[in-house]
């Protein structure tokens, strides 16, 4: 198909990828990285221990010559130990709220950092949503409702913004059978995952961590660089992330 | 809401017991149940302003502050704190309440805690109230004061370096704090902040914007450690993922460009600062109004970043944002409106863009804002807008639906949104291309002479200008609308008003009045000539160069009348007997602003001019005085309009047998 292109041997593209120097403090501070963010205590520890990893700061520079694309990727994060003791914490919380302990999710982040939800309207929202969501799957009417007049109501008038989030919720009252009715995806227990994701991201923003782990954006920063090389090369691909083997070009 | 009211009586009752349950356990003397209580609070008010407001009507704020002081017990300190700084936390009158209970400086003494928890929720608890207007004043003079503030931002707490910034950022107000802050070092100690966690970027950012704003010094100073390289870090902050970070680091690069605009001659980096703060006006958060006022500060009177704005898509996007139709917060609307007002300030073309745009439902809604600056913007807004000759002349301001308002909007309770209208309304009544006034018919004279008697001195001149506007090439029917409510005496004392702007705009305005056919000179003469004795009085008292000028237009249109009229010119100018040092004219005749010069030129080619029967005589009196001397040096003169005009004198000169 395209004969313009240039065409590179598994031979030829291994020797250039083994001329890439790549640190391994570096990698172990990636894989720290990733173990932290996504809450792996016991892991995370272990590792830290066995690794000797402490700075979290990486730097990835890969070199096509060919097309003189220069990926380089910057990971920024602070140059101390890693408090695991605040990992915990924030594991309770997700945790808490995945199980449909919204309450007590809520006192536990206000001990963490009360500034969080005071200065978080949207998030303290979602919270107080789920709060009347796990209410109605338990069947408790009267309380859910009280709950929605006497606390999510006020949200509504005090920002505009959460009327429509508002009246779906509400609507789960409505319907005899909750379960069936339009707005079911909130009962979902993705719903759970998704509002513990947010807590985890806010409590994860005030201690300064990044949000994401940063390897699923490398793999995808990968993905990219392939992407745009198959416009001027045939060469191996990596095609599966989980094993990363070089397969050759399908031609 | 599916309620009945049944329901929702017994749901705020129940709610009301609960929280009045609280409250009593609050008092308790067994230190279980009140630190039970205390947290129950905290969790209840954190993130619901409802119920803050629900508590504080119940007291509850004394009664945690007196908890804060009888005990030793670490986790009620941290509780009481924590409860506190939630009641001051964005919500104006729980940071009232928590100062009025005393917990102010016992909060302070809890930065001096050995417990690290302890600590941590007096400094948030603090930073909450000097986020706030009501904070207690922080006199940086005092050195003891400073060393505190320094000891805070030395700290590893990152709450506490924290909270220094804070007050920084929040009390720091005067040229004088600031040069005792950067002297005392305090700007090497912000930027080490900028490296640190994100609570601590922003305090830092937030605060060195405080200490720079409008001043060189300070600016040069930064710009000058470790060689730019902290210039660059705000820069490169900008661009960084969380938004408020984006926003603060802007909001200081603002601040710098104001200050020192030479250290922005790049292009490329002007041009992100516009587009990044056009991007965060989307923000729907508090960050979102920041950015739009952020904005109008940014380009305001600046030519070149207007343009760089308007062809970023600026006028599009932000009448997108106004047009959502959710309620915007009052800030936004001000910085939106402001941001639009600037962006028409000097480009037509941004100008015509906006108005082609459907866009005066928008402003004629934002004139009835309940929001005192959300009117005043709006009517910035206007006013320059209306500097569109094209679209003015179009009629697109002089329909009722735009005017009524507009006119309404002079009985504004405040003086900020009349001043802004009558800047207004000065440029629509401008529109000659319409045979009527829409702002005439609605009484519009009467009210600006109203306003012209206003307290407010901004008030009289802007009443003043729109009147001069108004009365510009008027016709006499327009003109005796005018004098059936102001009689010579009110009109004397505005010429002799307190305020040189005023004074300015009043002789403007009698230019104009007395300019036309004959008859309109003889306002000056009314009740013996007081008028024209006040202009006369006004130009001997050495004024300055606009108000003279527009006084000598006064006395160039009076002399182009009749016979008495130029006599009586002569009389003000040359009254018997008259010291040499009075002699203005002559003064006038040697000012630096080629504007007065030319004025005075014209007033004396009136008086001379060879067609009345007096000529000869008044030109042999103003030769006596020094003043056909005078002209015959200036045949040079720098400015070609007083050359041409000098001509014209010498001519007539030559006319009387005079070389």
């Amino acid at each position: 198909m395209a004969t313009s292109k240039k065409v590179i041997t598994r031979e030829e593209w291994e020797k250039k990828l083994n001329a890439v120097k790549l640190r391994k403090e570096d990698m172990n501070t990636l894989v720290m990285n990733f173990l932290v963010t996504e809450g792996f205590v016991e892991a995370a520890d272990k590792f830290q221990r066995e690794s000797g990893t402490k700075r979290i700061l990486f730097f990835l520079l890969c070199d096509f010559h060919l097309c003189l694309v220069k990926v380089s990727f910057f990971l920024n994060g602070e140059t101390a130990e890693i408090d695991l003791a605040t990992i915990t914490d924030r594991m309770a919380v997700k945790k808490a709220v995945q199980n449909g302990n919204v309450e007590d999710a809520i006192e536990k982040v206000n001990d963490l950092n009360p500034e969080i939800l005071d200065t978080n309207p949207e998030l303290f929202f979602h919270l107080q949503q789920q709060r009347l969501i796990e209410l109605i799957r338990q069947g408790k009417t009267d309380e859910a409702l009280e709950f929605a007049q006497e606390e999510l109501a006020p949200r509504g008038e005090e920002n505009q913004a959460f009327l429509q989030e508002l009246e779906k919720t509400v609507a789960l009252l409505v319907f005899e059978d909750a379960s069936n009715c339009p707005v079911k995806d909130l009962l979902d227990v993705s719903h759970r995952l998704k509002t513990a994701s947010e807590v985890n991201a806010a409590i994860l923003t005030s201690q300064s961590h990044e949000k994401d782990p940063k390897l699923p954006s490398l793999l995808k920063m990968l993905i990219w660089a392939q992407n745009q090389l198959d416009e001027k090369a045939v060469y191996p691909h990596i095609n599966d992330l989980s094993t990363g083997l070089l397969q050759d070009p399908s031609e | 809401m599916p309620t009945t009211t049944s329901s929702s009586s017994s749901a705020a009752s129940s709610s009301g017991n609960r929280q009045a349950d609280v409250f009593s356990r609050l008092a308790s003397s067994d230190p279980e149940v009140k630190l039970k209580a205390l947290r129950e609070v905290k969790n209840q008010i954190i993130g619901n302003r409802t119920k803050k407001q629900s508590f504080l009507k119940l007291g509850a704020v004394p009664a945690i502050a007196s908890a804060l002081s009888e005990c030793d017990n670490s986790s009620i300190l941290v509780q009481s704190a924590a409860a506190l700084g939630s009641f001051a936390c964005g919500f104006e009158a729980g940071v009232q309440a928590v100062i009025d209970a005393g917990a102010f400086p016992r909060l302070l003494r809890l930065l001096t805690s050995s417990d690290e928890k302890v600590v941590d929720a007096g400094a948030r608890s603090l930073r909450m109230i000097f986020q706030s207007n009501q904070a207690p004043k922080y006199d940086f003079l005092q050195e003891k004061n400073m060393e505190f503030l320094f000891s805070l931002l030395n700290s590893e707490n990152e709450n506490v370096s924290g909270l220094g910034a804070s007050i920084i950022a929040h009390a720091c107000g005067t040229t004088v704090e600031q040069q005792l802050l950067c002297d005392a070092g305090v700007l090497e100690k912000l930027v080490i902040l900028l490296d640190g966690s994100l609570s601590q970027r922003e305090a830092c950012l937030e605060s060195l914007a405080t200490v720079l704003k409008s001043n060189p010094e300070a600016v040069s100073r930064f710009v000058g450690l470790e060689a730019g390289r902290y210039l660059s870090s705000v820069t490169e902050l900008t661009k960084d993922r969380y938004p408020r970070t984006r926003l603060l680091s802007c909001l200081c690069l603002v601040v710098i460009y104001n200050t020192s605009p030479s250290y922005f001659l790049n292009m490329g980096t002007k041009s992100s600062l516009v587009t990044t703060l056009l991007e965060l006006l989307n923000d729907p958060g508090q960050s979102g109004n920041e950015a739009a006022l952020g904005l109008s500060s940014l380009i305001a009177e600046k030519e070149d970043l207007q343009k760089l704005a308007y062809e970023a898509n600026a006028i599009k996007n932000i009448v997108d944002i106004l047009k959502t139709g959710s309620e915007l917060h009052p800030k936004r609307l001000q910085g939106l409106f402001l941001s639009l007002a600037e962006l028409c300030s000097k480009l037509e073309d941004c100008r015509c863009s906006f108005l082609s745009l459907e866009v005066l439902d928008l402003l004629v809604n934002a004139l009835r804002h309940k929001n005192a600056d959300v009117r005043t913007a709006a009517c910035i807004c206007f006013k320059n807008a209306a500097r569109s000759v094209k679209n003015l002349s179009a009629g697109r301001f002089t329909t009722d639906h735009v005017m009524l308002p507009l006119v309404q909007l002079l009985h504004d309770p405040s003086s900020a949104v009349q001043v802004a209208v009558l800047g207004a309304l000065s440029n629509i009544v401008l529109d000659f291309s319409s045979p009527k006034s829409t702002f005439i018919e609605y009484g519009g004279i009467k009210q600006l002479i109203e306003l012209s008697k206003s307290m407010d001195p901004n008030a009289r001149c802007s009443a003043l200008r729109a009147l001069r506007n108004l009365m510009f090439l008027a016709d006499n029917k327009r003109k005796e609308l005018f004098y059936s409510d102001v009689k010579a005496q009110g009109f004397a004392s505005l010429i002799s008003d307190p305020e040189p702007t005023v004074q300015e705009q009043a002789l403007a305005l009698l230019r104009n009045l007395v300019d036309g056919c004959i008859n309109s000179i003889e306002f000056v003469f009314d009740e013996d000539g007081l008028i024209l004795d006040s202009v006369a009085r006004q130009l001997r008292k050495a004024p300055q160069a606009q108000m003279a000028i527009q006084g000598m237009y006064v006395l160039t249109n009076v002399a182009s009348g009749t016979e008495l009229h130029k006599e009586a010119v002569m009389q003000q100018l040359f009254p018997q007997p008259q010291a040499e040092s009075n002699n203005f004219m002559l003064k006038f005749l040697q000012s630096h602003e080629s504007q007065l010069r030319s004025a005075t030129v014209w007033t004396v080619i009136n008086l001379i001019s060879p067609s009345s029967p007096g000529a000869l005589d008044r030109h042999v009196k103003l030769r006596n005085e020094g003043i056909i001397p005078q002209l015959k040096n200036m045949v040079n003169d720098a400015c070609l309009d007083v050359k041409i005009r000098i001509r014209t004198v010498l001519s007539q000169s030559m006319s009387f047998g005079d070389n």
